[in-house]
């Protein structure tokens, strides 16, 4: 799909290689986990937390034009969906697809699915009716 | 660079240039992740922070 995922901890690189020989879960992992032992990229994206020294739990998608198109955070005890990441992500493919005069809303889950196509005055109040195809 | 980014990033806003040193699972060895290389690729990134190794995630 044209995406890299990088996992990103305060933990060291080579904390990461331990991690990932030691824990059978994580025996067929394809990703890069990157390091951030400073918190200098943690911070930039506003996931480190100074009490503890820990990120967040913050994913971030940022587009082959380094834009931030999407994030989600949730705090230590509430781990993410991965479905709900990927609907994101492919809703962002998509529209970039387009060229920006289709959005998805919040139901889209692929492509096929409902979109709404130009969006604009004449949609305002008439959202039910666009959805429904009419 | 650190202490003037603390609030973090607005969205739709252009991701100011990064590198982190990687662990690079499917080689067995450590590897860089650039921002700047992933535009240069054409390829979106995908961010995942968590708390730390070891704990569930």
């Amino acid at each position: 799909m044209g995406a890299d995922i990088v996992t990103v901890s305060t933990d060291t690189q080579f904390t990461h290689l331990a991690w990932q020989r030691s824990e059978k879960e994580l025996a067929n992992v394809k990703y890069s986990m990157g390091a951030d032992p400073t918190g200098t990229v943690s911070r930039m994206f506003g996931v480190y937390n100074e009490e503890n020294g820990l990120d967040l739990r913050g994913t971030f998608l940022i587009g082959p034009d380094g834009k931030l198109m999407g994030m989600e955070m949730n705090f230590y005890n509430l781990g993410r969906n991965i479905d709900e990441l990927m609907r994101k992500f492919k809703a962002n493919i998509y529209m970039m697809k387009k060229g920006g005069n289709e959005v998805c809303p919040s139901k889209w889950k692929d492509e096929g699915d409902k979109t709404l196509v130009n969006p604009g005055a004449k949609m305002v109040g008439k959202v039910h009716e666009a959805l429904q195809g009419s | 660079m650190a202490e003037t980014m603390t609030a973090g990033l607005r969205l739709g806003q252009r991701v100011p240039d990064f590198e982190l040193i990687t662990y690079e699972p499917t080689k067995g060895d450590f590897g860089k992740f650039s921002l700047k290389d992933q535009i240069a690729n054409k390829r979106w990134t995908i961010l995942f922070f968590y708390p730390a190794d070891f704990t569930f995630v």
